[in-house]
């Protein structure tokens, strides 16, 4: 919120330097964007009455003009098309020799001032500049006529030589301030102005108010109704006859301008200057436009419609509140006025309107209309109900001090439940331990009346009344925050807690990706972050069968867009576009993985239900490509993993649609769970996501293995008797698969140690479909050392049953 | 019989310094301590001798033969030493030979930062607690005192899947999740995925990374939780960085305060872009739990007060290591993290430079 320093200067003391203003308010909660110093880099700009003008005798459209600067008379030349012999008699800004005016028109701020010499032009001596409105930085709602194309010639008489700052209103400085969610009431001066006293330990003064009731009494002129006290708890009203409206003076719109409010006419004006100043929104309109001269404040009718003051016509619902009058809405209540009751020049009798609307209410119509303005803005964020008839008042002040009109006797104040002010029971002694800090209680109290809270102070206790603005106070927690900002956060001590100790811990699923992630970085594995939305379009490119739980993932009800519309159901099509991606940016091979959950909508075997959480499966996803990747290595990889959280698993062929038929697997644990799927991209799926050749995935359900690992719980003697060692080659068809026949062999007896596949031989010494397969046995027993005798009729009785169940006979 | 065997020591060593090889030395040994070499016949000649001098010319031979083997031995070593020499002197390899080093990966840097933080806070026995990222708005919002239609809620522009049912727009559910299910005291850190409205750009992202810390006992204070703040930052930060709290709001604590650290880019001194001027760079929010999220998770206000703070990750990421545009984080770019000929992650000092 961007306040003039002058505003606030008019209710508080400022004693310092603007950028120590900044950092001690900044440093007390009132967060400052930064400062606006208007009229930087303006310098030596003065009043100057034209005493002559004459035509330029080597140009057609030069003048020359001799100019009364206070003391001097100096010769200037002038090119703009509104300075004619006629203007002798004119005041005019002029940038005397050495005067200094911003970089660029329009108030450039950001680069460096242009200073202004003397020289001749054509031939004529030229000893300063007249300037325009956009060369001082001024628009024409500042300074009426300042955007004239051409010199700006000053409304009324001025001291020649006299600095034009002031006169423009060029002589302030604004800052923006960052008020915070819980003080809407610093969104004015006086809230602004009340922090900055406490602050700097200044006084906060508000002005006297007191208005003259020239006109009658104002149940002469508007009755007003409220038929909502939930959604309008206050309605303050008064009326204003013979209305003089008309541009507001200087030091009005200057204060406006400052604030970043265009200024309109006096009457708008003071709606917008009371509300800038007591941060309480009011509305004026025409009183004569509302029939029979009722005020209704009412629910809309449904489907009832008004044209608002931006000239469209909104239909409503009986969820708004409009203000009526005896027949139809003639303003959105809180939000905006309507076209048809707006002040004009031809305005005669104003009725001024300072209500509380409920916030909820003006936030749910703003909504549904697509309406913010600055009103509904601060009736959402919170408007004190106490501040109205203060507001009100004020705004009657400004209009005898405007004389823009009579100001009808008493106000209409419908206020029929004013809320008890909270009364809060503190121990300072809590309030310290909350802190750490030693203030003492009178300091407490102190501060605390510095903000505008009624203090009882005595006996370790305090007994807090929070002031009528401040809506955020009603706990004790509360008013050690506003004890501390302002006694200073810098006063904090660093101190560690002295409570019991406590082992801190990861948490276990942190401890199984520390030790996945790990082993996949020293197998070179980079870890990717994959976004967990994805485009619908795109699980179009998996290949899922209908019906497929996945084609119906979560849906978000407010995307931003197709990218965010929907939660991953799997952490695959992030894979594989980061595995498309490293490919175009040509790196020949890489292996990455990512942990993440997968929403799933289907909880435990049946579709998620209206207000349930989708299941959130954490899943490990591994993908890889380039020389020396293939389904054996993605295998191996996934194997190890499970391995080392001490799973074994066997592996069954075929995996998800997306996986190449025949070059793909589930990892099945011994109770019968998937604990992986792996293979090889269906080609059709990576050439969907431009993935080139083959490239490989695996996906490891995090929660199953969290379920199943298992430590190493006992170490056994290493063996010390020596090993048999027989390979054996077996021929057999081609479709036999080898896992269950070095399962077979691995189980054959308790003597086997390993069984390790070392050769796979097709071709014609084998004959067509058909393969050989070399097997290297080790025989081993912990008690004693084997010999031929015991080995061989283990292995005949192994080859035999090989024969059996496999066709697999000893290749000869 | 002395001089004899005198010279017979000397034609030996002289013999021994010219052999060069573990063959030629060999072929001495046979010469001069095989049966049929000089000593063995000095010995066989004993019985010529008389009875008076055998003794005598005994250990004279004895003696000769020690000495002649431990020539040998002294010669056989330097040989086999200069034979060992020669060998490793062929074997020599360009050690500077350009080759393919061990493949090695990275974690994310969200990662590596996530795991320095739990390193820090878990040795300052905070435990690490998860939850769901689709969460019920009661733990999201309501029990962390932001009610239907509380303003603070607009600011945080979130996901809803449901009227009940969010992305989760911080970390904060599972403190609520936790105070519900522990009794005090609790001292827990989560952290994971949050999710606000926010487009996509340099350093916006609807999917973001926090984590958050929450402590709650009897008698914690806010400088408590100053100093556990400053450990964080002189931990991550350098032991040089200073901690600046300022008044804040949020509605899950009071009072509330941003937290500033000394700006790493100018260190404090003012007038760089990264700072904006100020000196310092606003890296979390934190506060003392509002004793009304106490309350709403069933802990005794009265009794225990505590205290919490969270930041985001993605921040602290791109602070430590550069990353100047947020995007880069989820993009899976394996460059990024330093994989191939292209790969970008630097470790300082690395290349000499």
């Amino acid at each position: 919120m961007r306040l003039p320093l002058s505003w606030i200067k008019e209710y508080a003391g400022i004693p310092v330097p603007p950028d120590v203003y900044r950092d001690k308010m900044v440093m007390a909660g009132n967060g400052v964007e930064g400062y606006e110093e208007l009229g930087a880099g303006i310098s030596g700009v003065v009043v100057g009455r034209i005493e002559a003008v004459r035509k330029h005798p080597n140009s057609s459209h030069l003048m020359v003009t001799t100019v009364d600067v206070g003391g001097d008379v100096i010769q200037v030349v002038t090119g703009a098309p509104n300075i004619t012999e006629a203007s002798v008699g004119a005041y005019v800004p002029v940038a005397k020799s050495g005067a200094t005016l911003p970089g660029g028109h329009a108030g450039g701020d950001n680069s460096s001032p242009i200073r202004i010499r003397p020289g001749k032009l054509r031939g004529e001596v030229s000893d300063g500049m007249l300037c325009s409105g956009a060369e001082l930085g001024v628009p024409d709602s500042l300074y009426p006529g300042a955007g004239v194309d051409g010199i700006l010639i000053f409304n009324e008489p001025h001291q020649p030589g006299s600095d034009v700052k002031p006169i423009l209103g060029i002589d302030d400085t604004v800052f923006d301030f960052e008020v915070l969610a819980n003080r809407p009431d610093c969104l004015s001066v006086w809230g602004i102005a009340r922090e900055s006293a406490a602050v700097l330990g200044t006084s906060f003064a508000k002005p006297e108010i007191s208005a003259r009731e020239s006109a009658g009494p104002v149940t002469d002129y508007a009755s007003v109704t409220v038929l909502d006290y939930g959604l309008c708890p206050r309605y303050v009203a008064c009326a204003i006859d013979n209305a003089r409206v008309a541009p507001s003076p200087m030091w009005m719109r200057k204060a406006l301008r400052g604030a970043g409010v265009r200024p309109i006419n006096n009457i708008v004006d003071i709606t917008n200057y009371v509300m800038l100043e007591t941060g309480h929104p009011m509305h004026a309109f025409d009183l004569d436009r509302a029939r029979d001269r009722k005020i209704v404040v009412r629910r809309a009718n449904p489907g009832e419609t008004l044209t608002t003051l931006d000239g469209k016509e909104r239909t409503l619902t009986d969820a708004m509140l409009v203000i009526a009058d005896a027949e139809n809405a003639t303003g959105l209540a809180g939000i905006m006025g309507g076209e048809e009751s707006e002040i004009t020049e031809s305005t005669k009798t104003i009725l001024f309107e300072c209500a509380a609307f409920d916030r909820t209410g003006i936030r749910l119509t703003s909504r549904a209309l697509g309406m913010r303005t600055e009103a509904s803005a601060r009736f959402e964020k919170g408007v004190s109900p106490y501040t109205a008839g203060e507001a009100m008042r004020r705004a009657r002040q400004l209009v005898n001090l405007l004389d823009a009109g009579d100001v009808a006797q008493g106000m209409i104040d419908i206020y029929p439940d004013p809320k008890p002010r909270p009364v809060i029971e503190a121990d300072c002694g809590r309030m310290r331990s909350a802190m750490g800090v030693d203030v003492p209680d009178v300091e407490m109290a102190r501060i605390l009346r510095s903000l505008g809270f009624a203090v009882e102070q005595g006996g370790g206790k305090l007994r807090v009344v929070p002031p009528e603005f401040r809506q955020d106070v009603d706990q004790e927690a509360d008013l050690t925050e506003e004890a501390l900002r302002l006694h200073g956060y810098l006063t904090l001590k660093s101190t560690l807690p002295v409570g019991a100790g406590m082992p801190g811990q990861r948490s276990p699923r942190m401890r199984l990706t520390d030790a996945l992630k790990g082993l996949l970085r020293a197998w070179g594995g980079f870890e990717i972050y994959g976004s967990s939305f994805i485009r619908p379009a795109v699980l179009g490119w998996l290949n899922l069968n209908e019906g497929d739980p996945r084609l119906s993932p979560l849906a978000l009800r407010n995307y931003l867009g197709e990218d965010t519309s929907i939660m991953r159901p799997t952490l695959v099509p992030a894979m594989l576009t980061a595995l498309a991606l490293n490919q175009n940016r040509k790196l020949d091979g890489c292996l990455l993985f990512e942990t993440a959950a997968a929403f799933e909508t289907v909880v435990d075997g049946k579709p998620r239900g209206e207000g349930e959480l989708p299941f959130e499966r954490q899943t490990l996803c591994v993908g890889g490509y380039g020389a020396g990747f293939d389904f054996y290595k993605i295998r191996g990889i996934t194997r190890s993993l499970l391995a080392n959280r001490g799973i074994l698993c066997r592996v069954e062929a075929g995996a998800d649609s997306y996986y190449h038929p025949g070059r793909s697997a589930r990892l099945v644990a011994a109770d019968g769970a998937v604990i992986a799927r792996l293979g090889e991209v269906h080609p059709d799926v990576a050439e969907r996501f431009e993935v080139g050749g083959r490239a490989y995935l695996a996906e490891i359900d995090l929660g199953a293995v969290l379920e199943r690992q298992a430590a190493i719980s006992r170490i056994n003697e290493p063996p010390r008797h020596p090993a048999v060692t027989r390979d054996v080659a077996l021929v057999m068809d081609d479709s036999v698969q080898l896992g269950p026949v070095a399962d077979m062999m691995e189980r054959s007896s308790g003597l086997v140690e390993s069984v390790r596949l070392f050769d796979v031989y097709r071709g014609a010494q084998v004959g067509k479909g058909r393969k050989s397969a070399a097997f290297a046995l080790t025989f081993r027993s912990p008690e004693r050392t084997l010999t031929d005798a015991e080995v061989n009729p283990l292995l005949e009785s192994l080859l035999a049953k090989l024969a059996d169940n496999f066709g697999a006979a000893l290749r000869v | 019989m002395r001089e004899r065997i005198g010279a017979l020591l000397d034609e030996a060593r002289a013999a021994l310094d010219g052999a060069d090889t573990p063959q030629s030395l060999e072929a001495l040994r046979v010469q001069y301590l095989g049966k049929k070499g000089p000593l063995s016949a000095l010995l066989r000649g004993l019985g010529q001798l008389s009875a008076a001098e055998r003794p005598e010319a005994g250990k004279w031979i004895n003696a000769a033969r020690v000495e002649m083997e431990s020539a040998f031995a002294a010669r056989e070593a330097g040989v086999k030493k200069a034979a060992r020499a020669l060998a490793l002197a062929g074997e020599t390899l360009d050690v500077t030979e350009p080759r393919e080093d061990y493949p090695l990966g990275l974690l994310h840097p969200i990662s590596t930062i996530l795991d320095e933080l739990v390193d820090l806070f878990s040795g300052m026995g905070y435990e690490v607690v998860e939850g769901p990222e689709v969460e019920y708005d009661l733990y999201n919002f309501e029990l962390l005192n932001q009610p239907r239609h509380h303003p603070a809620r607009d600011a945080q522009d979130t996901f809803y899947i449901e009227d009940n049912i969010v992305l989760r727009s911080h970390t904060s559910p599972v403190q609520a999740r936790t105070m519900l299910s522990r009794k005090p005291p609790i001292r827990i850190i989560s952290a994971g995925r949050c999710y606000r409205a926010d487009e996509a750009d340099a350093t916006h992202s609807p999917v973001f990374h926090q984590i958050e810390g929450l402590y709650i006992d009897k008698g914690v204070s806010m400088s408590d939780l100053k100093g556990t703040l400053e450990a964080f930052a002189r931990r991550v930060y350098g032991p040089e960085v200073n901690v600046r709290f300022r008044p804040s709001f949020f509605p899950f604590t009071e009072p509330s305060a941003e937290v500033d650290l000394t700006c790493p880019a100018c260190k404090g001194a003012g007038g760089c872009r990264v700072c904006k001027g100020t000196g310092w760079v606003e890296v979390l929010g934190c506060g003392m739990v509002n004793p009304k999220v106490l309350e709403l998770c069933g802990i005794d206000s009265a009794v225990y007060s505590g205290f919490a703070f969270g930041m985001g990750l993605e921040r602290l990421a791109m602070q430590r290591f550069g990353i100047p545009d947020m995007r880069w984080l989820f993009e899976g770019d394996a460059r990024m993290l330093g994989a191939g000929r292209g790969g970008s992650a630097q470790t300082e000092g690395r290349r000499g430079e």
